[in-house]
Parts: C-alpha cells; sequence; structure tokens
C-alpha cells in the first residue's frame, strides 16, 4: 500500500488505545504521532536507510560521458556467470545516469531468454519528472547484447528501466534447474517487515519510558508501537509481494494473499477512509459531553455504504459503454509500486 | 432593480475581476478583498452602506473566480501560490511538450468537477453532519496538524546516493536532501513564530502579515529558477478535447475532494497539504488525474472554506476570505446559504468559461516574449504587489522568506517543508507549548 495509507491506518489503530484519546484531549499528541509515524516505519527503515547499506555482487555504473549499452550488457551478463559459477545469490545494482542537475539518461534492460541473451537500449534523456527531452530519443541507436548461460525468469512485470533518482537493485535467486529467479529490490521487506520488528521496537521504548519510571507511558507506548508497526505489515501481506513476518526466525519472505496490489487506487482509498471513519469514532466514543448520538452502524452507513454506493453507481453511469476509456491502474508488482511511488513522491 | 439581479450582477462583477487579476502573477485575492473591505468599512463611517445583496455574491466570486484562474500563472508561468505548488511541475511537464493549454484546462475542469461535488454533494449534508463532525473532533485538531507534519516530514524520501559502494558515503549523499527539507521546515517555522507573534509589518496592513513571507517562500524562488533555468518554451498545440471519461473525473473528485476537506475544515492546514494529502490518498499512476485532482482540491480548499462560514448550525470560520466576510456581516439561516451556494455554482460556470480565452491569451503571450522575460516580468509583478501593500518592510520579510525558499530549489528537497511557517508555530501553540519556544527566541 502507498505510505499515506499506512500512516492513516497507524493513526487508527493508534486511536483505539484510550489513553491516546485521553492525553491528546489534554493536549499531548505523542501517541498518535507515534501510531502514524509507525505505520510508516517499515518502508522507511527500506527506503531511508537500509538500501544505502545493502551490500551488492556486482555494480553497474555507466560512464555519464560516454554511455555504452554494450559495457552495461556486459556487466549484467558477467552477474549472471558468477551466479552460475558460485551457484549462489546475486545482487546487481543498476545504477542511474545523471547528466544534470534536471536531466537523465534512460535505459532499458530486458532478459530474452529465447535468444538466450540480455539486451541493454539507451533511451531518452528525460527530466526529474520522468518527461523525455525531445531529440533525445535516437541519441544511441544501438543495443547492447550479451549472451547468458542461463535463463533469468521474471515472475512478474516490474519494469527493468533506470532513469531518475536511485537505479533499482535486482537478486538473482538460483534455481534446482540451473535458471535464476529475478528478484526487484531484494533489500525491501526484508527484516523490516516482520511483526517481531514491532515488538523489538516497542521493547525499546517501553525500557527508555521505564529508565524515566514513566510505568504508564511505557505499556502504553508499547502497545501502540507494536500495534502500529504490525498494521503495516499484516496490510502488506494483503498483496502479491509479503513480508518476512517473523525476522530473525523466519529468513524468507511469505507470500501474500494476492487480494490486491499495493498500487491499488481503490484498495489505498478505502484505507485511508475507513481508517478516517474508525479514528471519528474513537474520537465520538470518548467524547465528553456530546449532544448528537449515533451508533458504528449508522456512521459506517452514512460514512462508507451509502456514499460507496452512490459512487459505484455514478461510475457504472458514467462508464456505460466506455470499458475501453477506463483507467485501471497498471498492473504491477508490489515492490515496483512502492519504488515508484518513492521516486514519484520524491 | 430586483434582488436577483443586484446579486447576479454582483457575482458576475466578483468572478470578471477575479479572473482577470487571477491571471497576475503573486497577486492573491485576499489582498484585493482585504482592499475592498477596508473600502465598505471606511463607506460605512461615512455613511454610506453597501447592502449584503452586494458584498456577499461579489466576493465569493472573487474567492471562487481566484481559486479556478490563477492556475493560469501556476502551470503557465510557474508562480504558484501555495496551493497550488503540486500543479507546478506537471503543468511545467504538459508546458515543455506543447501542451501547456491541455494541462491548464485539465486542472480547471477539476476546479469545475469540484464545484459540482461541492454544491451537489456536499453543500446538502453539511448543515446536518458537519456540526457533529465539529462536535466530535474540536478538541483535537492539534494533533491533526502535529500528524500532517510527521507525515510531511516522513513521507520525503532520499534523492542522492545514486551511485558507489554501500556505505556511510552514500547514506550522508542520501540524506543531505532530506536535510536540508529538515532545516527548511524548521527556519520556516522559526520565521512563523516572528511573524506570528511580533509581525513587523504594520498594524494598518496586519491581515497581510504573512503575505510577503509566502511571496518569498513559493513565488519568488520559482521565478528565479524560471529565470536562470529556463528552456525555451516549445510552440504550443490547442487541442479540442481533453480526452476525459467519467473515470477519471470521479477518480480525481474521490482524492482532490478528500485531500481539499481536510485543508478547508482543518485550521492552518493549506491548500499545499491538501494538494499533498490529495496526490497521496489514492495510488494513481494517470497523470490526468493527478492533475486534475490538484484542482478539485484547489477549488475544495478556497471555496469549500468560504462556504462553511454560511452553514446553517456549523458557526466554523476557515481561511482568509471568511475572516475578512465575518468582518462585514454575519451569517444568517437558509437564505445566506442557499444564495452563497447560487452564487457558487453561477461563478464557476461563468469562471471556467473564462479559462479557455485566459490560457490562450496567456500563451500567446508567452509565445511572442521569452519565457525568461516572461518569468522577470512575473518577477518584477509579485515585487510592486508586496511593496504595495507591505512597503519596505514587507520587502524585507520577502527578502528572509525568499532566502529559505530557495534552500529546497538548491538542495532538490520538497518545497512544502516551506509550510513549517504556519504549521510549526500554530501547532506548538495549539498543544501549549507555543510560549515556551516564544520566550526562548525573546519575543515575549
Amino acid at each position: 500500500m502507498k505510505g499515506f495509507s499506512h500512516f492513516m491506518s497507524g493513526v487508527a489503530v493508534a486511536s483505539f488505545g484510550p489513553w491516546a484519546i485521553e492525553a491528546a484531549l489534554r493536549g499531548n499528541p505523542t501517541y498518535f504521532i507515534l501510531g502514524g509515524a509507525c505505520g510508516i516505519l517499515p518502508d522507511t527503515l527500506d527506503f531511508k536507510f537500509y538500501r544505502f547499506f545493502y551490500k551488492h555482487d556486482v555494480y553497474v555504473e555507466p560512464d555519464p560521458k560516454h554511455p555504452d549499452p554494450q559495457a552495461v550488457a556486459d556487466q549484467i551478463a558477467r552477474a549472471v556467470e558468477m551466479g552460475i559459477r558460485e551457484h549462489r545469490y546475486i545482487k546487481l545494482k543498476l545504477s542511474s545516469i545523471r547528466l544534470g542537475a534536471d536531466f537523465w539518461q534512460q535505459y532499458l534492460v530486458n532478459f530474452d531468454n529465447e535468444a538466450g541473451e540480455v539486451t541493454v537500449k539507451f533511451g531518452s534523456v528525460v527530466n526529474t519528472g520522468q518527461v523525455p527531452v525531445e531529440g533525445t530519443a535516437d541519441r544511441y541507436p544501438e543495443v547492447g547484447r550479451a549472451k547468458i548461460g542461463a535463463r533469468v525468469i521474471q515472475t512478474y512485470d516490474a519494469a527493468l528501466k533506470v532513469d531518475i533518482f536511485d537505479g533499482p537493485t535486482i537478486g538473482l535467486a538460483p534455481r534446482d534447474d540451473g535458471d535464476f529467479d529475478l528478484e526487484f529490490l531484494p533489500w525491501h521487506r526484508e527484516w523490516s517487515h516482520a511483526l517481531t520488528m514491532g515488538l523489538f521496537l516497542g521493547i525499546l521504548w517501553a525500557l527508555a519510558c521505564l529508565c524515566f519510571k514513566a510505568w504508564d507511558a511505557a505499556w502504553q507506548g508499547f502497545v501502540t508501537i507494536a500495534g502500529c508497526y504490525a498494521v503495516h505489515v499484516v496490510e502488506d501481506q494483503l498483496g502479491h509481494m509479503g513480508s518476512n513476518l517473523f525476522y530473525p526466525f523466519t529468513r524468507k519472505r511469505t507470500e501474500g494473499l494476492h487480494w490486491m496490489h499495493s498500487g491499488d487506487g481503490m484498495a489505498n482509498f478505502l484505507a485511508v477512509w475507513i481508517s478516517c471513519l474508525l479514528i471519528f469514532w474513537n474520537l465520538y466514543r470518548l467524547q465528553p459531553a456530546m449532544t448528537y448520538h449515533f451508533t458504528f452502524v449508522h456512521l459506517m452507513m452514512v460514512g462508507l455504504v451509502i456514499p460507496g454506493a452512490i459512487f459505484w453507481g455514478l461510475r457504472k453511469l458514467l462508464t456505460w459503454g466506455d470499458g475501453k476509456s477506463q483507467t485501471p491502474d497498471a498492473p504491477a508488482d508490489d515492490a515496483d509500486d512502492d519504488w515508484n511511488e518513492m521516486k514519484a513522491s520524491s | 432593480m430586483s434582488s436577483f439581479f443586484v446579486v447576479l450582477a454582483s457575482v458576475v462583477a466578483g468572478t470578471v475581476v477575479s479572473g482577470l487579476l487571477a491571471c497576475l502573477p503573486g497577486l492573491h485575492v485576499y489582498n484585493v478583498m482585504g482592499a475592498l473591505v477596508l473600502g465598505i468599512l471606511s463607506l460605512e463611517s461615512s455613511g454610506v452602506a453597501i447592502p449584503p445583496d452586494v458584498f456577499l455574491p461579489a466576493m465569493t466570486g472573487m474567492v471562487v473566480g481566484w481559486s479556478m484562474i490563477n492556475t493560469i500563472p501556476s502551470v503557465l508561468l510557474g508562480t504558484p501560490d501555495e496551493s497550488a505548488l503540486f500543479t507546478v511541475l506537471p503543468g511545467q511537464k504538459y508546458l515543455m511538450s506543447g501542451r501547456g493549454y491541455e494541462g491548464t484546462m485539465i486542472t480547471a475542469l477539476g476546479s469545475l468537477a469540484g464545484a459540482y461535488f461541492l454544491v451537489l454533494v456536499v453543500a446538502p449534508c453539511a448543515p446536518v453532519y458537519l456540526p457533529v463532525c465539529q462536535q466530535v473532533l474540536k478538541g483535537h485538531m492539534h494533533w491533526v496538524l502535529w500528524i500532517i507534519i510527521t507525515f510531511m516530514i516522513m513521507s520525503e524520501w532520499p534523492k542522492g546516493g545514486n551511485r558507489g559502494r554501500a556505505g556511510w558515503a552514500k547514506f550522508y549523499d542520501a540524506w543531505k536532501t532530506l536535510l536540508a527539507g529538515l532545516a527548511t521546515f524548521i527556519l520556516a517555522g522559526l520565521l512563523g513564530f516572528i511573524l506570528l507573534t511580533r509581525s513587523p509589518v504594520s498594524h494598518e496592513v496586519a491581515f497581510q502579515n504573512i503575505m510577503p513571507a509566502f511571496v518569498g517562500l513559493f513565488a519568488v524562488p520559482w521565478c528565479l529558477l524560471n529565470i536562470i533555468s529556463a528552456a525555451d518554451v516549445p510552440k504550443q498545440r490547442i487541442t479540442k478535447s481533453l480526452d476525459m471519461n467519467g473515470d477519471i473525473i470521479l477518480r480525481s473528485v474521490w482524492s482532490g475532494g478528500l485531500g481539499g476537506g481536510i485543508a478547508a475544515y482543518f485550521p492552518i492546514v493549506t491548500g499545499g497539504v491538501g494538494g499533498m494529502l490529495a496526490g497521496h490518498a489514492c495510488a494513481q499512476r494517470e497523470e490526468r488525474i493527478f492533475i486534475m485532482g490538484q484542482g478539485v482540491s484547489k477549488f475544495i480548499y478556497y471555496v469549500g472554506a468560504f462556504m462553511f462560514l454560511f452553514v446553517p448550525g456549523l458557526n466554523l470560520t476557515r481561511g482568509g476570505g471568511a475572516w475578512m466576510v465575518k468582518t462585514l456581516h454575519t451569517p444568517m439561516g437558509m437564505g445566506d446559504y442557499y444564495m452563497v451556494l447560487g452564487c457558487i455554482a453561477i461563478s464557476a460556470a461563468l469562471s471556467y468559461l473564462m479559462m479557455s480565452p485566459l490560457a490562450r491569451g496567456t500563451l500567446w503571450l508567452i509565445d511572442r516574449i521569452n519565457y525568461r522575460h516572461a518569468s522577470t516580468l512575473a518577477l518584477g509583478i509579485i515585487l510592486v504587489m508586496v511593496f504595495a501593500v507591505t512597503g519596505w518592510i514587507g520587502m524585507f520579510i520577502a527578502a528572509v522568506a525568499t532566502g529559505v525558499g530557495l534552500l529546497p530549489v538548491l538542495f532538490g528537497s520538497r518545497r512544502l517543508n516551506c509550510l513549517g511557517i504556519l504549521l510549526l508555530p500554530i501547532a506548538c501553540n495549539m498543544s501549549g507549548f507555543g510560549e515556551v519556544i516564544t520566550a526562548w527566541m525573546g519575543l515575549t
């Protein structure tokens, strides 16, 4: 899911703690801040910290002054050969090519298993908004080709297009049949996306509070942190990629439930909106001296079911017989979605 | 003349005037409304009373017209006010690919969709449900500001660290932009403490006291960047169709409505924050939805906040426009509410009709003069406006704010961090420790 959805889910979970609302009514926003921050923290750990310390076996760093697609293809083929020779997991970094303050040279990598080769084609120069600069598309017409000794199987449609900001990491995982599975962003959703990590951070908080003899803050903060961190992991588990749920007791990601993609517009909006409604309900429950009264069912009907039905009907009406013009979100892998979101948010 | 025609004439006049003024970069509608309020008050003191049937529709028209048509300088001249911050980059993307007109009109279409949403969906529900929301949320405004601040800071991702071996050097390279973003937020916040506690701006124009800072933080850096780095603008195409469908419009309304609604309802949460939330509320890869959502968000932020003043039983004043109207008139019941809703509908329709000729005119101008010169002219107009309203002290504030506003430009961090100017001092004040900071700064 997108960062904002995780963030709001975290705030919603925090609002279930009566202590959070009581503290807020006294002017203390700590638990809600903790909730939102822990809701987004797993991605923060990956994208703001871990990826800069993640060691790679092969770094592909094209020369911005003399971009050579053949050299890039050769480097990628070398990584595959290294995997075959040493029969181990290879981590390959495809670095971006910055040409100026706002310009980047785009290149595309394709594993052609039919021909048994990897191809690299330099595309347009793009600006930081990923808009191609006119007249740059055919500056490098040649295609770099290098033979690879094994098939590299891409199980989902992650874009191996390198352009702005940081380039992607590719993991080449050896299979029993001698081929490799391609993993996009292997550093993502590793140890950071574990339920145990939330417990660990909660314990750290509690210990810090205990140093100041703040008993209540210790257990209340622990519950808030562990709960809000967990909701991120659980939400990600609804997608395809899954998470490494019990690191360090588990070493691999548990595959997700495939209910949605992390970039689905409707799923993200629903997560945000339902979080808002739950926060509202929790605030209402503990609000002193209310003159208005309503039930949870009433709130959900007015806030979710009726508007949702109207929206659904309106959408059907406005797109009646207009199937082609609907704009579904492009299907992509969760890691690809998270990666693109990070770049777009920047 | 019957009061219907008085109202109609006033709303049309207000819309046309603000629509034309909106094309001038740097001039905010609240500056003009402020001058209008002073004029009406001085007329009243000399015995000439202007009836509400005249100034309410005119002011409604001004807010509606400006909130839609100020897309033109934001997208085509790159001189946004804070609420249009997120339209600039995609807008300039359209401009540089010869589709500036299309980008402008898509944003305007978003504003029109926002008008439909406001008048047909929000307005009938508002008198029933908003007072309930107000009762539940009134004690919780401060932490909403804090979580917005938290999200703003946490959702900015590093941009450096693109090459080289893993390790601390790479980490530091990546974090330079984030540290610059944090520094921008804190410096803007400190400037905000000064301006909100002991503003050096003359008390006669006290309602404009933040204006020079906003100009310095947001508009001037864009102009300077355009002057220094602007490429030649390619020949612009005028499209006959925007290639929109109901699906795109609905998705834009749901994302922009949420972002703009939060910005309109919660105090100090501005249109820029609304735009950010609109962009994040749904995962939208479709660029047209993003741009259109920004149009919806901006409209809901300005016009929705203005409308809340008139919602019977709500008693909520949000936004500069509403505060200015409140100095002249206390809204009374459904009569005023329906009149304002009618004015919003008429004004939104008229503004949308004005968009196309005004956008074409601006493109014609850009086509004939160098884009750098257009940006220089825009900068000149902005500075004249600041000087005319706030004098040399305002120019000084704008200069200081420009220094802060240039930090994101130089380091590539997020410009929204400049909103620390309002968010930080107000959040601290609402949580009860603002005075500790102002005392530490020697302001109180």
